[in-house]
Protein backbone atom coordinates (compact mmCIF):
# COMPACT_ATOMS: atom_id res chain seq x y z
CA UNK A 1 0.00 0.00 0.00
CA UNK A 2 2.91 2.14 1.08
CA UNK A 3 3.89 2.04 -2.95
CA UNK A 4 0.88 4.62 -3.65
CA UNK A 5 2.29 7.20 -1.52
CA UNK A 6 4.77 8.71 -3.74
CA UNK A 7 1.78 8.96 -6.50
CA UNK A 8 -0.36 10.31 -4.00
CA UNK A 9 -0.34 14.07 -5.68
CA UNK A 10 -0.88 12.47 -9.10
CA UNK A 11 -3.83 10.35 -8.36
CA UNK A 12 -5.69 13.37 -6.40
CA UNK A 13 -4.47 15.28 -9.49
CA UNK A 14 -6.97 13.08 -11.43
CA UNK A 15 -9.31 13.10 -9.29
CA UNK A 16 -10.12 16.97 -9.61
CA UNK A 17 -10.04 16.50 -13.12
CA UNK A 18 -12.93 13.36 -12.54
CA UNK A 19 -14.95 15.65 -10.22
CA UNK A 20 -14.73 18.72 -12.66
CA UNK A 21 -15.34 16.97 -15.54
CA UNK A 22 -18.50 14.77 -13.69
CA UNK A 23 -19.91 18.72 -11.94
CA UNK A 24 -19.47 20.77 -14.92
CA UNK A 25 -21.04 17.41 -17.29
CA UNK A 26 -23.88 17.34 -14.82
CA UNK A 27 -24.41 21.07 -15.04
CA UNK A 28 -24.64 20.98 -19.04
CA UNK A 29 -26.56 18.01 -18.72
CA UNK A 30 -28.77 19.45 -16.37
CA UNK A 31 -29.06 22.62 -18.99
CA UNK A 32 -29.69 20.31 -21.77
CA UNK A 33 -32.28 18.10 -19.90
CA UNK A 34 -34.68 21.31 -19.00
CA UNK A 35 -34.39 22.59 -22.42
CA UNK A 36 -35.00 19.16 -24.07
CA UNK A 37 -38.43 18.74 -21.18
CA UNK A 38 -39.66 21.60 -22.53
CA UNK A 39 -38.77 21.31 -25.78
CA UNK A 40 -40.77 17.96 -25.59
CA UNK A 41 -43.82 19.44 -23.23
CA UNK A 42 -44.38 22.95 -24.47
CA UNK A 43 -43.31 23.30 -27.71
CA UNK A 44 -44.87 22.51 -31.10
CA UNK A 45 -44.11 19.53 -33.53
CA UNK A 46 -41.15 20.55 -34.39
CA UNK A 47 -39.22 20.55 -31.12
CA UNK A 48 -40.89 17.75 -29.90
CA UNK A 49 -39.73 15.52 -33.27
CA UNK A 50 -36.14 17.30 -32.26
CA UNK A 51 -35.97 16.46 -28.79
CA UNK A 52 -37.15 12.96 -29.19
CA UNK A 53 -34.44 12.74 -31.83
CA UNK A 54 -31.58 13.48 -29.64
CA UNK A 55 -32.73 11.08 -26.62
CA UNK A 56 -33.56 8.19 -29.01
CA UNK A 57 -30.29 8.78 -30.81
CA UNK A 58 -27.73 9.93 -27.77
CA UNK A 59 -28.96 7.24 -25.25
CA UNK A 60 -28.49 4.50 -28.21
CA UNK A 61 -24.86 5.29 -28.40
CA UNK A 62 -22.04 3.77 -26.33
CA UNK A 63 -20.70 6.11 -23.89
CA UNK A 64 -17.16 5.32 -25.03
CA UNK A 65 -18.18 5.93 -28.92
CA UNK A 66 -19.78 9.42 -28.12
CA UNK A 67 -16.23 10.37 -26.29
CA UNK A 68 -14.51 9.33 -29.69
CA UNK A 69 -16.78 11.35 -31.74
CA UNK A 70 -17.16 13.90 -30.03
CA UNK A 71 -13.14 14.54 -29.45
CA UNK A 72 -12.14 12.78 -33.05
CA UNK A 73 -15.43 13.99 -35.25
CA UNK A 74 -14.96 17.34 -33.29
CA UNK A 75 -11.64 17.98 -33.84
CA UNK A 76 -12.16 17.49 -37.45
CA UNK A 77 -14.88 19.57 -37.74
CA UNK A 78 -12.86 22.07 -36.18
CA UNK A 79 -10.19 21.42 -39.16
CA UNK A 80 -12.79 21.66 -41.72
CA UNK A 81 -14.17 24.44 -40.94
CA UNK A 82 -11.12 25.77 -40.13
CA UNK A 83 -9.50 25.34 -43.82
CA UNK A 84 -12.38 27.07 -45.44
CA UNK A 85 -11.83 30.18 -42.90
CA UNK A 86 -8.41 29.89 -43.11
CA UNK A 87 -7.45 30.05 -39.09
CA UNK A 88 -4.60 28.63 -37.62
CA UNK A 89 -4.97 25.09 -35.94
CA UNK A 90 -7.96 25.00 -33.37
CA UNK A 91 -7.59 22.51 -31.30
CA UNK A 92 -10.22 21.06 -29.00
CA UNK A 93 -9.22 20.19 -25.57
CA UNK A 94 -10.16 16.61 -24.56
CA UNK A 95 -11.39 18.57 -21.00
CA UNK A 96 -14.10 20.59 -22.53
CA UNK A 97 -14.92 17.14 -25.07
CA UNK A 98 -15.04 15.07 -22.21
CA UNK A 99 -17.33 17.85 -20.71
CA UNK A 100 -19.43 17.83 -24.40
CA UNK A 101 -19.80 14.42 -24.46
CA UNK A 102 -20.77 13.73 -20.61
CA UNK A 103 -23.13 16.87 -20.86
CA UNK A 104 -24.56 15.14 -24.38
CA UNK A 105 -25.32 11.86 -23.10
CA UNK A 106 -26.64 12.32 -19.51
CA UNK A 107 -28.75 15.67 -21.12
CA UNK A 108 -31.09 12.83 -23.30
CA UNK A 109 -31.46 10.77 -20.03
CA UNK A 110 -32.11 14.04 -17.90
CA UNK A 111 -34.63 15.31 -20.38
CA UNK A 112 -36.62 12.28 -19.72
CA UNK A 113 -36.38 12.45 -15.96
CA UNK A 114 -37.49 16.09 -16.09
CA UNK A 115 -40.58 15.04 -18.66
CA UNK A 116 -41.19 12.05 -15.87
CA UNK A 117 -41.50 14.46 -13.47
CA UNK A 118 -42.96 16.82 -14.81
CA UNK A 119 -46.16 14.38 -15.79
CA UNK A 120 -46.22 13.08 -12.46
CA UNK A 121 -47.59 16.49 -11.54
CA UNK A 122 -51.79 16.01 -12.16
CA UNK A 123 -52.82 18.43 -14.49
CA UNK A 124 -56.21 19.66 -11.75
CA UNK A 125 -52.90 21.54 -10.47
CA UNK A 126 -52.17 23.63 -12.78
CA UNK A 127 -55.92 24.10 -13.60
CA UNK A 128 -56.65 25.01 -9.77
CA UNK A 129 -53.57 27.69 -10.35
CA UNK A 130 -55.36 29.34 -13.48
CA UNK A 131 -58.74 29.27 -11.38
CA UNK A 132 -56.90 30.96 -8.57
CA UNK A 133 -56.27 33.71 -11.38
CA UNK A 134 -52.21 32.75 -11.64
CA UNK A 135 -50.58 33.62 -14.80
CA UNK A 136 -48.42 30.89 -16.25
CA UNK A 137 -45.28 31.79 -15.11
CA UNK A 138 -45.83 32.14 -11.43
CA UNK A 139 -47.82 28.99 -11.80
CA UNK A 140 -44.76 27.10 -12.88
CA UNK A 141 -42.22 28.61 -10.49
CA UNK A 142 -44.73 28.93 -7.63
CA UNK A 143 -47.06 25.57 -8.15
CA UNK A 144 -45.37 22.63 -10.69
CA UNK A 145 -41.69 23.18 -10.17
CA UNK A 146 -41.49 22.49 -6.35
CA UNK A 147 -43.70 19.70 -7.13
CA UNK A 148 -41.84 18.39 -9.95
CA UNK A 149 -38.13 18.87 -7.70
CA UNK A 150 -39.36 16.18 -5.57
CA UNK A 151 -40.35 13.65 -8.56
CA UNK A 152 -37.30 14.37 -10.36
CA UNK A 153 -35.00 14.46 -7.36
CA UNK A 154 -34.76 10.62 -7.21
CA UNK A 155 -34.03 9.64 -11.17
CA UNK A 156 -31.62 12.97 -11.05
CA UNK A 157 -29.37 11.47 -7.74
CA UNK A 158 -29.60 8.09 -10.34
CA UNK A 159 -28.09 9.46 -12.99
CA UNK A 160 -25.64 11.52 -11.60
CA UNK A 161 -24.26 8.34 -9.99
CA UNK A 162 -24.09 6.91 -13.41
CA UNK A 163 -22.24 10.45 -14.61
CA UNK A 164 -19.59 10.03 -12.38
CA UNK A 165 -17.97 6.52 -13.28
CA UNK A 166 -18.95 7.25 -16.98
CA UNK A 167 -16.33 9.87 -16.79
CA UNK A 168 -14.17 7.16 -17.06
CA UNK A 169 -14.18 6.68 -20.84
CA UNK A 170 -12.32 10.23 -21.17
CA UNK A 171 -8.84 8.55 -20.38
CA UNK A 172 -9.23 7.06 -24.02
CA UNK A 173 -8.72 10.77 -25.32
CA UNK A 174 -5.75 11.13 -23.37
CA UNK A 175 -7.21 12.76 -20.51
CA UNK A 176 -5.35 12.39 -17.17
CA UNK A 177 -8.66 11.67 -15.28
CA UNK A 178 -8.44 9.37 -11.85
CA UNK A 179 -9.03 6.35 -14.20
CA UNK A 180 -6.50 7.13 -16.87
CA UNK A 181 -3.79 8.41 -14.36
CA UNK A 182 -4.06 5.28 -12.29
CA UNK A 183 -4.10 2.88 -15.57
CA UNK A 184 -0.87 4.93 -16.55
CA UNK A 185 0.67 4.81 -13.17
CA UNK A 186 -0.46 1.11 -12.50
CA UNK A 187 1.35 -0.26 -15.54
CA UNK A 188 4.26 1.26 -15.42
CA UNK A 189 4.87 0.75 -11.97
CA UNK A 190 3.45 -2.79 -12.67
CA UNK A 191 1.39 -2.48 -9.84
CA UNK A 192 -1.91 -2.39 -11.97
CA UNK A 193 -4.35 -4.02 -8.88
CA UNK A 194 -3.01 -1.62 -6.35
CA UNK A 195 -3.61 1.74 -8.17
CA UNK A 196 -7.15 0.21 -9.25
CA UNK A 197 -7.95 -0.42 -5.65
CA UNK A 198 -7.38 2.81 -4.68
CA UNK A 199 -9.79 4.05 -7.89
CA UNK A 200 -12.10 1.89 -6.30
CA UNK A 201 -12.10 3.62 -3.03
CA UNK A 202 -12.36 6.89 -4.33
CA UNK A 203 -15.02 6.14 -6.67
CA UNK A 204 -17.05 5.02 -3.34
CA UNK A 205 -16.24 7.86 -1.57
CA UNK A 206 -17.60 10.26 -4.16
CA UNK A 207 -20.68 8.16 -4.57
CA UNK A 208 -21.19 8.11 -0.78
CA UNK A 209 -21.06 11.54 -0.13
CA UNK A 210 -23.22 11.94 -3.11
CA UNK A 211 -25.71 9.79 -1.54
CA UNK A 212 -25.79 11.88 1.70
CA UNK A 213 -26.46 14.91 0.00
CA UNK A 214 -29.24 13.54 -1.87
CA UNK A 215 -31.05 12.41 1.40
CA UNK A 216 -30.57 15.08 2.80
CA UNK A 217 -31.85 17.62 -0.21
CA UNK A 218 -34.80 15.07 -0.15
CA UNK A 219 -35.49 15.11 3.20
CA UNK A 220 -35.73 19.01 3.25
CA UNK A 221 -38.04 18.90 0.32
CA UNK A 222 -40.18 16.34 1.93
CA UNK A 223 -41.53 18.31 4.46
CA UNK B 1 -11.54 39.34 -55.13
CA UNK B 2 -10.72 35.63 -55.69
CA UNK B 3 -7.30 37.07 -55.91
CA UNK B 4 -7.43 37.90 -52.24
CA UNK B 5 -8.55 34.70 -51.14
CA UNK B 6 -6.26 32.63 -52.79
CA UNK B 7 -3.11 35.31 -51.23
CA UNK B 8 -4.39 34.78 -47.80
CA UNK B 9 -4.77 31.04 -48.23
CA UNK B 10 -1.15 31.06 -49.28
CA UNK B 11 -0.23 33.22 -46.68
CA UNK B 12 -1.94 31.07 -44.28
CA UNK B 13 -0.17 28.16 -45.05
CA UNK B 14 3.43 29.72 -45.05
CA UNK B 15 2.20 30.52 -41.57
CA UNK B 16 1.33 26.94 -41.19
CA UNK B 17 4.72 25.68 -42.04
CA UNK B 18 6.35 28.74 -40.14
CA UNK B 19 4.07 27.28 -36.98
CA UNK B 20 5.37 23.67 -38.09
CA UNK B 21 9.39 24.51 -37.66
CA UNK B 22 9.54 26.15 -34.61
CA UNK B 23 6.99 24.06 -32.41
CA UNK B 24 6.33 20.29 -32.65
CA UNK B 25 3.49 17.86 -30.77
CA UNK B 26 4.40 14.48 -29.91
CA UNK B 27 2.23 11.79 -29.29
CA UNK B 28 3.27 9.27 -26.56
CA UNK B 29 1.81 6.34 -24.88
CA UNK B 30 3.01 6.27 -21.39
CA UNK B 31 2.00 2.99 -20.24
CA UNK B 32 4.61 0.53 -21.92
CA UNK B 33 7.56 0.44 -19.84
CA UNK B 34 10.25 0.37 -19.87
CA UNK B 35 10.08 2.41 -23.65
CA UNK B 36 7.47 5.16 -21.82
CA UNK B 37 6.13 5.15 -18.55
CA UNK B 38 4.34 7.73 -16.32
CA UNK B 39 6.75 9.10 -13.45
CA UNK B 40 6.03 10.43 -9.91
CA UNK B 41 5.56 13.72 -11.27
CA UNK B 42 3.18 12.85 -13.55
CA UNK B 43 5.85 13.31 -16.44
CA UNK B 44 6.17 10.87 -19.00
CA UNK B 45 9.95 8.96 -19.06
CA UNK B 46 11.51 6.02 -20.79
CA UNK B 47 13.36 5.27 -24.19
CA UNK B 48 11.05 6.55 -26.56
CA UNK B 49 10.53 9.59 -24.38
CA UNK B 50 14.77 10.42 -24.83
CA UNK B 51 14.69 9.72 -28.30
CA UNK B 52 11.82 12.27 -28.96
CA UNK B 53 13.86 14.58 -26.88
CA UNK B 54 16.92 14.16 -28.42
CA UNK B 55 15.31 13.90 -31.98
CA UNK B 56 14.23 17.86 -31.27
CA UNK B 57 17.23 18.68 -29.90
CA UNK B 58 19.20 17.58 -33.00
CA UNK B 59 16.02 19.01 -35.41
CA UNK B 60 15.81 22.58 -32.93
CA UNK B 61 12.23 22.40 -32.36
CA UNK B 62 10.42 22.82 -29.20
CA UNK B 63 8.92 19.82 -28.84
CA UNK B 64 5.43 19.28 -26.90
CA UNK B 65 4.59 15.37 -25.51
CA UNK B 66 0.81 14.48 -25.86
CA UNK B 67 -0.63 11.79 -24.03
CA UNK B 68 -2.89 9.52 -25.64
CA UNK B 69 -3.90 6.39 -25.27
CA UNK B 70 -2.37 3.72 -27.39
CA UNK B 71 -6.48 3.09 -28.92
CA UNK B 72 -6.37 6.95 -30.18
CA UNK B 73 -2.79 7.43 -30.58
CA UNK B 74 -3.63 6.82 -35.01
CA UNK B 75 -6.14 9.46 -34.76
CA UNK B 76 -4.65 12.01 -32.66
CA UNK B 77 -1.89 12.35 -35.54
CA UNK B 78 -4.59 12.42 -38.32
CA UNK B 79 -6.92 15.06 -36.55
CA UNK B 80 -3.60 16.98 -35.88
CA UNK B 81 -3.62 16.93 -32.13
CA UNK B 82 0.30 15.88 -32.62
CA UNK B 83 2.61 16.15 -35.45
CA UNK B 84 4.32 13.31 -34.45
CA UNK B 85 4.06 9.55 -32.79
CA UNK B 86 6.71 7.77 -30.83
CA UNK B 87 5.60 5.33 -29.04
CA UNK B 88 7.54 1.84 -30.13
CA UNK B 89 4.97 1.61 -33.17
CA UNK B 90 6.18 -0.90 -35.37
CA UNK B 91 5.99 -0.14 -39.23
CA UNK B 92 3.53 -2.42 -40.85
CA UNK B 93 2.01 -1.89 -44.34
CA UNK B 94 -1.64 -1.51 -42.87
CA UNK B 95 -0.65 1.34 -40.99
CA UNK B 96 1.36 2.78 -43.74
CA UNK B 97 -1.97 2.75 -45.89
CA UNK B 98 -3.21 5.70 -43.00
CA UNK B 99 0.60 7.21 -41.85
CA UNK B 100 3.86 7.70 -43.23
CA UNK B 101 7.16 6.35 -41.14
CA UNK B 102 11.05 7.70 -40.78
CA UNK B 103 13.34 5.08 -40.84
CA UNK B 104 12.89 2.88 -37.87
CA UNK B 105 14.83 3.37 -34.62
CA UNK B 106 14.48 0.04 -33.56
CA UNK B 107 14.18 -3.15 -34.34
CA UNK B 108 13.20 -6.28 -31.61
CA UNK B 109 12.01 -9.56 -32.20
CA UNK B 110 9.22 -10.94 -30.89
CA UNK B 111 8.58 -13.98 -28.89
CA UNK B 112 6.32 -16.38 -26.99
CA UNK B 113 5.84 -16.22 -22.84
CA UNK B 114 4.52 -19.32 -21.46
CA UNK B 115 5.32 -21.76 -18.62
CA UNK B 116 8.71 -22.60 -17.94
CA UNK B 117 9.24 -26.09 -20.30
CA UNK B 118 6.55 -24.74 -22.89
CA UNK B 119 7.80 -25.52 -26.36
CA UNK B 120 6.24 -24.82 -29.97
CA UNK B 121 5.04 -28.30 -29.94
CA UNK B 122 2.54 -27.10 -27.24
CA UNK B 123 1.04 -24.33 -28.94
CA UNK B 124 -1.50 -25.84 -30.75
CA UNK B 125 -4.61 -26.35 -28.42
CA UNK B 126 -3.57 -23.33 -26.37
CA UNK B 127 -4.46 -20.36 -25.70
CA UNK B 128 -2.47 -16.96 -26.73
CA UNK B 129 -2.92 -13.75 -25.74
CA UNK B 130 -1.54 -10.82 -27.44
CA UNK B 131 -2.20 -6.81 -27.43
CA UNK B 132 -5.52 -5.98 -30.10
CA UNK B 133 -4.05 -4.27 -33.12
CA UNK B 134 -0.53 -4.72 -32.89
CA UNK B 135 1.51 -6.97 -35.47
CA UNK B 136 1.96 -9.27 -32.95
CA UNK B 137 -1.64 -10.05 -33.24
CA UNK B 138 -1.38 -9.86 -37.00
CA UNK B 139 1.64 -12.45 -37.05
CA UNK B 140 -0.44 -15.02 -34.90
CA UNK B 141 -3.91 -15.25 -37.47
CA UNK B 142 -1.24 -15.37 -40.20
CA UNK B 143 1.09 -17.95 -39.17
CA UNK B 144 -0.90 -19.59 -36.18
CA UNK B 145 -4.80 -19.37 -37.30
CA UNK B 146 -5.51 -22.58 -35.63
CA UNK B 147 -4.41 -21.18 -32.63
CA UNK B 148 -7.21 -20.06 -30.29
CA UNK B 149 -6.56 -16.08 -29.72
CA UNK B 150 -7.45 -13.65 -26.75
CA UNK B 151 -7.28 -10.25 -27.63
CA UNK B 152 -6.29 -7.44 -24.68
CA UNK B 153 -6.44 -3.80 -24.89
CA UNK B 154 -2.56 -3.50 -23.48
CA UNK B 155 0.36 -5.59 -23.16
CA UNK B 156 -0.09 -5.83 -19.32
CA UNK B 157 -3.28 -7.31 -19.37
CA UNK B 158 -2.60 -10.37 -21.02
CA UNK B 159 0.33 -10.71 -18.96
CA UNK B 160 -1.87 -10.97 -15.75
CA UNK B 161 -4.07 -13.03 -17.32
CA UNK B 162 -0.91 -15.15 -17.87
CA UNK B 163 -0.26 -15.09 -14.29
CA UNK B 164 -4.00 -15.94 -13.62
CA UNK B 165 -3.85 -19.16 -15.69
CA UNK B 166 -6.40 -17.90 -17.81
CA UNK B 167 -4.14 -17.78 -21.17
CA UNK B 168 -1.30 -20.54 -21.93
CA UNK B 169 1.35 -18.37 -23.23
CA UNK B 170 1.65 -14.31 -24.66
CA UNK B 171 2.92 -13.40 -28.13
CA UNK B 172 5.00 -9.90 -27.88
CA UNK B 173 7.60 -7.81 -28.36
CA UNK B 174 10.61 -9.63 -26.44
CA UNK B 175 11.81 -6.47 -24.57
CA UNK B 176 8.79 -5.78 -23.09
CA UNK B 177 8.12 -9.36 -21.82
CA UNK B 178 11.42 -9.71 -20.58
CA UNK B 179 11.37 -6.74 -18.16
CA UNK B 180 7.40 -5.94 -17.79
CA UNK B 181 6.91 -9.61 -16.75
CA UNK B 182 9.90 -12.30 -17.17
CA UNK B 183 11.87 -9.99 -14.50
CA UNK B 184 9.44 -9.05 -12.58
CA UNK B 185 7.69 -11.42 -9.40
CA UNK B 186 4.63 -12.64 -11.01
CA UNK B 187 6.52 -14.21 -14.15
CA UNK B 188 8.29 -16.29 -11.60
CA UNK B 189 8.32 -19.85 -13.40
CA UNK B 190 7.68 -17.91 -16.66
CA UNK B 191 10.08 -17.74 -19.42
CA UNK B 192 10.65 -17.69 -23.41
CA UNK B 193 9.78 -20.40 -25.53
CA UNK B 194 10.47 -21.10 -29.39
CA UNK B 195 12.91 -18.65 -31.32
CA UNK B 196 13.15 -14.94 -31.72
CA UNK B 197 10.85 -13.91 -34.26
CA UNK B 198 11.18 -11.04 -36.67
CA UNK B 199 9.03 -11.53 -39.86
CA UNK B 200 9.01 -8.20 -42.30
CA UNK B 201 5.59 -9.47 -43.52
CA UNK B 202 4.66 -8.84 -40.04
CA UNK B 203 7.05 -7.27 -38.13
CA UNK B 204 7.60 -5.05 -40.62
CA UNK B 205 11.47 -3.11 -40.15
CA UNK B 206 11.28 -2.28 -36.88
CA UNK B 207 9.89 0.60 -34.58
CA UNK B 208 9.66 4.05 -36.66
CA UNK B 209 8.22 7.42 -36.09
CA UNK B 210 5.11 7.80 -37.45
CA UNK B 211 3.78 11.39 -39.07
CA UNK B 212 0.94 12.19 -41.35
CA UNK B 213 0.93 11.19 -45.01
CA UNK B 214 2.65 14.16 -47.62
CA UNK B 215 4.55 15.52 -44.87
CA UNK B 216 8.05 14.37 -46.62
CA UNK B 217 10.03 17.24 -45.29
CA UNK B 218 9.43 16.34 -41.26
CA UNK B 219 9.79 12.46 -42.37
CA UNK B 220 12.86 13.26 -44.07
CA UNK B 221 13.80 15.33 -41.24
CA UNK B 222 13.45 13.07 -38.70
CA UNK B 223 15.42 10.08 -40.55
CA UNK B 224 18.00 12.22 -40.75
CA UNK B 225 18.14 13.19 -37.23
CA UNK B 226 17.96 9.32 -36.21
CA UNK B 227 20.76 8.66 -38.22
CA UNK B 228 22.51 11.15 -36.71
CA UNK B 229 21.76 10.28 -33.27
CA UNK B 230 23.10 6.68 -34.29
CA UNK B 231 26.72 8.33 -35.78
CA UNK B 232 27.57 10.80 -32.78
CA UNK B 233 27.07 8.24 -29.91
CA UNK B 234 23.49 10.04 -28.67
CA UNK B 235 22.14 6.65 -29.55
CA UNK B 236 24.01 4.37 -27.95
CA UNK B 237 24.41 6.55 -24.80
CA UNK B 238 19.89 6.38 -24.03
CA UNK B 239 20.16 2.64 -25.39
CA UNK B 240 22.94 2.01 -22.64
CA UNK B 241 20.33 3.38 -20.02
CA UNK B 242 18.33 0.41 -20.64
CA UNK B 243 19.13 -2.00 -22.00
CA UNK B 244 22.05 -4.12 -22.31
CA UNK B 245 22.50 -4.82 -25.48
CA UNK B 246 22.14 -2.54 -28.89
CA UNK B 247 18.26 -2.76 -29.80
CA UNK B 248 18.61 -1.14 -33.22
CA UNK B 249 18.86 -4.06 -34.48
CA UNK B 250 20.26 -5.42 -37.56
Amino acid sequence: MLEVLPFLPLLLRGTMVTVALALLGLGLATALGAIGAVGRLSGGRLSAVVVRAYTTLVRGVPDLVMVMLVYFGGQRMLNDIGALAGWDHVSLPPFWAGVLSIGLIYGAYLTETFRGAYMAIPSTQSEAARALGLGRFVTLRKVILPQMLRHALPGYANVWMVLVKSTAVVSVIGLGDLVGMANDIGKSQREPFLFFGFVLLVYLSITWVSNRVFATIERRIAT
Amino acid sequence: MLKTTLLSVGFALTLGTQALSQSLNICVEGAYPPFSYTTESGSVAGFDIDIANALCDNLGYDCTLVKTGWDGIIPALLERKCDAIIASMAITPERKQVVDFSMKYYNTPARFVGREGMTMDNLNGAVVGVQRGTVHHEYMRGEHPTVDLKLYGSQDEAFLDLAAGRIDAVMGESIASATGFLETEAGEGFAFFGPPISMPKYHGIGAGIAVRQGEEDLRNAISHAIGELRADGTYQKINQKYFDFDIFGG
